[in-house]
């Protein structure tokens, strides 16, 4: 505690605004940036609403109005009964349908490809200016186990899937703007077919994806002190100190939360929406399709970032995923006291081999890291 | 008589590799889907995580030679030019895994889904390598010996007959040499003469007490087959021969294989098929005639060894011989303390020194590593005493206990037998 | 027209090399013919070579954990596969009109959408542990990748053209099937049929020795 207090001190006194900024605890700090999450998201996921929460609100007053608002059933919607039993057969005339398409063309679609360029253009301007993260001191040829087999096959089949589904799932968003044009409605409609069967069938594989990513990486992803610190400096993304790190960094601890909350989210409303057998009403459904497509973007757009640092942006990291193992300087820059606790055990320059990344895997105190107590660099 | 090839050709092995591969290795290699699970059955992959040690690429060279030659995909290949042939180079990068760190222990071979026979594909890949002479020098050294003197170890006649008289003196019992007629001939491996002769005086006891009619051959002793380590049929054929011809010559009922591994295995199973007709004797395991003994009511025990023990199961015997629950049974009548190891019986672990590796001087530090395998399942079961049957297995725990600093004591199942032996005058011969 | 040809000359051709390729194939194994075994058996052949035929087809006991992924994936996929291929409606109508002249009753739709999910899941997780794991990445051939390939391309084909509606979709499934038929025989497919042979011999050799195997 004193220690992360005292660094955090430190950090005030050279902070170049001089804008006065009250030390809190690691714990305060936690709870409000969990309150601001989640503030966000419910900004996120409200905000499209008011505008046809509003377009409700009109009351022009004629008889000819009166006439089409009751059949519109806006007012008193369960004023109206019919002999025929089932879903909706009281409704005359439904107008959600027209509120999500309102939504998905003035909203959702231009909104969301605004950010997925905004995405591409930041990590292109990013990649320009700062170019490729070099490993600092170059490669020094020990490596590191990291991530075992059974981890590195959940990750790319999650990743794969995300990729197909991404891929598909925007196909038919963009149809219209995009695919269309270049393809001829023939041609689209071909495509979109797929598409569209490929999205409906693989997607219900993904929430057994998600679940087996959250159990297979949850260990050592809770959130401490230390990872807080790293994400004020943005983990020395811009230069300057690098921050501590375990043996994961606040940037992926907060993607893997990231991921935990939009996979669910995404695997519950896609699964809503495929399987439309169980009495789902209209404003379910349409509910479904705004939480589906806005964390759809949402998600792509975070893991447009985290694919670009994970390949082009920064060297070493890629290998973590494809060998299982890191270079120990790599591991030295990115996560100290990992490697720190690594070299304890005698884990650092190994000869790539199964027992070694399988069975001392395990074995690794992921707890210790940025605990009260535990050793920093900083000391 | 066969030779022992020291001389590189690797012409000749392949040659030899291509008549190896008959309908089951080719059944085999066309069913194996490159799953990997025979690696996890494996204790030279397990305990080192070494995947040249997987038990299907230890038969690379194989599998590459039936793909190229008897594949239709191969030979249009080859034809086409991809691909290449086997190389003195591939001869000598995979001796060590045909020899170092395989003892032909078959448990890769109960567990491949598609029921491949992977250590039968190794000892036959071995015939290939063994006619080019790719083979450790202490196979080689021992085969040699084996051919000339008639024992691995270079036990000679004069030196068992030592053994045997020390037994008589400790006895009391004359011990029968080639005697014509008897009913039994007893084998012994050099293993056991040299450093377990025990079993030589506990032989004698049992049988006395039971009435059983036996002899030694001067003429053929060794139970050992040098010719199955190093893979040379033709060697084999001759080594078991001897004993053929010898048991024959005695025209004995039955021939008793010892405490020794592939013994079993080169006399039981491999001998009919070496010399190419059947015996006109029948092979026992002298666990299988204890235990026979025993349901007849001939062997009768008295007290009980109350110590906790338990037993390693000799791959050759138990898993690739069939030879599982006789030590059991007999054990059953001295030790109320008996406790089973995890993975016990068809799937124990080897102990980490047959199919040659104990003469393989290369192998060494590969098979103190292993043992920890055995390591761990003697501290699962918690015992300081460990029943086998098998000299060589023996032997080779001895020295790796020893090299882990365990307390663990091994014993024979044959001398625990004798060692409480009911005190019985000896019934007349001949039944 | 592409749709004409590859249900019509490629799928008869494609038949044909698969049928004469694996009788080939087999027919190559079996007259390399095994010895007659002269040791005296302690049980019959036969008996262990149908226990054998059978019993491998779940884990040896005390051997799980080693085979766990492989028991758990190996079965999504193989058996979501059957179910996919014999029973979705649309093969069971081929097979109608085109194979056998009789059909039977479909699955139902969810079954189905199960049964794929499945053998996707499976084949993907498979493949992905053939890259990843040491000793699959040691033992692996180029056979063994282009099977898996072929066999996810024809699954994956035949989820594009689920809505039956365009005949392009349709002829590029019946394409990578036509593909996987003819590679089939030349390739560790065979196992399909050759796995008969193999755990027999095994069953037979070890049930000779006493040895449930």
């Amino acid at each position: 505690m004193d220690t992360v207090r005292a660094t955090l001190s430190r950090s005030h006194r050279h902070k170049e605004d001089g804008a006065v900024n009250h030390p809190p605890t690691a714990r305060r700090r936690y709870r409000r940036a969990l309150r601001w999450a989640l503030a966000l998201l419910t900004l996120i996921l409200v905000v499209p609403l008011i505008p046809y929460g509003l377009a409700g609100e009109s009351q022009l007053r004629s008889s000819s109005a009166d006439l089409w608002r009751d059949a519109r059933q806006t007012i008193r919607p369960d004023a109206f009964r019919t002999q025929v039993q089932g879903d909706e057969t009281a409704v005359l005339i439904n107008v959600v349908g027209d509120q999500w398409r309102t939504f998905r063309t003035q909203t959702l679609v231009p909104y969301g490809g605004w950010l997925l360029l905004a995405t591409v253009a930041l990590i292109t301007l990013f990649f320009l200016f700062r170019g490729r993260i070099r490993i600092a001191g170059g490669r020094s040829g020990r490596l590191v186990p990291r991530f075992s087999a059974n981890q590195r096959v959940i990750h790319w089949f999650a990743a794969g899937l995300f990729v197909l589904l991404g891929v598909t799932g925007l196909v038919l968003l963009y149809g219209r703007y995009v695919p269309i044009p270049l393809l001829g409605p023939e041609g689209f409609a071909v495509t979109a077919s797929a598409c569209k069967e490929v999205h409906n069938l693989f997607g219900p594989i993904f929430p057994f994806a998600v679940v087996a990513m959250i159990i297979s990486f949850g260990r050592g992803n809770a959130l401490r002190g230390l990872d807080f610190k790293w994400l004020l400096r943005a983990g020395g993304l811009f230069g300057g100190r690098h921050a501590d790190a375990g043996y994961y960094n606040g940037g992926q601890k907060g993607w893997f939360w990231l991921t935990l909350l939009f996979g669910l989210a995404i695997s519950v409303s896609g699964l809503v929406l495929d399987f439309p057998l169980f009495g789902q009403s209209r404003e379910l459904m349409a509910g479904a399709h705004v939480v589906h497509g806005v964390v759809a973007l949402l998600f792509i757009a975070a893991a447009l970032g985290h694919i670009y640092i994970g390949t082009l942006g920064m060297e070493g990291a890629v290998e973590s995923m494809t060998t299982g193992y890191v270079d120990a300087h790599w591991a030295a820059e990115h996560h100290n006291l990992w490697l720190a606790e690594m070299e304890r055990a005698g884990l650092v320059g190994v000869e790539p081999n199964a027992l070694e990344e399988v069975r001392r895997h395990d074995e690794i105190d992921f707890k210790g890291f940025g605990a009260p107590g535990a050793p920093t660099t900083e000391g | 008589m066969a030779k022992v090839v020291t001389e590189h050709d690797y012409a000749r092995g392949v040659a030899v590799l291509r008549e190896q591969i008959d309908a089951r290795v080719a059944a085999y290699l066309s069913s194996c889907v490159g799953c990997g699970l025979c690696a996890e059955a494996c204790l030279f992959y397990t305990e080192t995580g070494d995947a040249r040690y997987t038990p299907i690429y230890k038969v690379e060279p194989m599998r590459r030679l039936w793909q190229r030659e008897q594949t239709l995909a191969g030979r249009i290949g080859k034809a086409l030019g991809f691909g290449r042939d086997l190389t003195a180079d591939d001869f000598a990068a995979w001796q060590e895994m045909t020899y170092n760190s395989c003892t032909l222990c078959g448990r890769c071979s109960m567990v491949c889904p598609v029921g491949n026979d992977i250590a039968y594909m190794i000892r036959k890949q071995r015939e290939a390598f063994a006619a080019a002479g790719y083979t450790p020098d202490g196979l080689q050294t021992a085969a040699t010996r084996a051919l000339e003197i008639g024992s691995p170890m270079g036990v000679t006649w004069k030196a068992l007959a030592a053994q045997i008289g020390h037994a008589e003196k400790a006895t009391g019992l004359k011990i029968p040499v080639d005697v014509q007629g008897a009913d039994y001939l007893a084998l012994f491996s050099s293993m056991e003469i040299m450093n377990f002769p025990e079993y030589i005086a506990a032989l004698a006891r049992i049988f006395a007490a039971a009435g059983v009619s036996w002899t030694v051959s001067s003429q053929a002793f060794e139970a050992t087959n040098s010719g199955i380590q190093i893979g040379s049929s033709e060697i084999a054929r001759e080594l078991v021969g001897r004993v053929v011809d010898a048991a024959e010559g005695l025209g004995v009922k039955y021939v008793i294989s010892p405490e020794c591994g592939h013994a079993y295995t080169a006399i039981r199973w491999d001998g009919p098929n070496l010399i190419g007709r059947p015996y006109a004797f029948e092979v026992v395991h002298i666990l299988e005639l204890l235990d026979q003994l025993r349901r007849d009511g001939r062997l009768q025990t008295e007290g009980f060894d109350e110590r906790k023990l338990t037993f390693h199961d000799p791959c050759q015997i138990v898993r690739r011989g069939g030879v599982e629950q006789p030590p059991r049974d007999l054990l059953a009548m001295v030790a109320p303390n008996f406790e089973e190891m995890p993975d016990h019986g068809k799937m124990n672990w080897c102990c980490g020194g047959g199919g040659g590796l104990s003469a393989n001087e290369e192998a060494y530090d590969l098979r103190t590593t292993v043992f920890k395998v055995k390591k761990r399942q003697l501290e699962a079961v918690g015992v300081e005493t460990m029943i086998t049957a098998c000299a060589n297995c023996r032997i080779v725990m001895e020295e790796a206990l020893e090299h882990y600093a365990m307390p663990v004591v091994i014993e024979g199942v044959t001398e625990l037998i004798a060692a409480h032996l009911k005190p019985q005058p000896p019934a007349p011969t001949g039944d | 027209m592409f749709l004409e040809f590859v249900e019509g000359p490629l799928w008869y051709a494609s038949v044909a090399i698969f049928a004469v390729g694996v009788v080939i194939r087999l027919y190559e194994i079996l007259a390399r013919g095994v010895k007659p075994d002269l040791a005296p058996p302690r049980a019959g052949g036969t008996a262990g070579a149908l226990r054998t035929l059978v019993s491998r087809s779940w884990t040896a006991k005390g051997f799980s954990s080693g085979a766990l992924f492989h028991l758990v994936a190996g079965y999504m996929f193989h058996l979501g596969l059957f179910v996919l291929l014999l029973f979705a409606a649309p093969h069971v109508v081929f097979i109608e009109a085109r194979i056998l002249g009789f059909g039977w009753t479909p699955a139902p739709h969810w079954v189905f959408i199960v049964a794929a999910d499945l053998a996707f899941a499976g084949l993907i997780l498979l493949w992905l542990r053939r890259v990843m794991h040491p000793v699959l990445r040691r033992i692996s051939t180029f056979d063994d990748h282009a099977a898996a390939w072929l066999t996810f391309s024809v699954m994956f084909t035949g989820c594009m053209a689920l809505l039956l509606s365009h005949d392009s979709l349709r002829a590029l499934h019946m394409l990578s099937v036509c593909l996987l038929l003819i590679y089939f025989p030349f390739s560790r497919l065979m196992h399909a049929f050759t796995f008969v042979l193999s755990r027999g011999y095994t069953g037979a050799a070890m049930g000779r020795k006493g040895v449930q195997a």
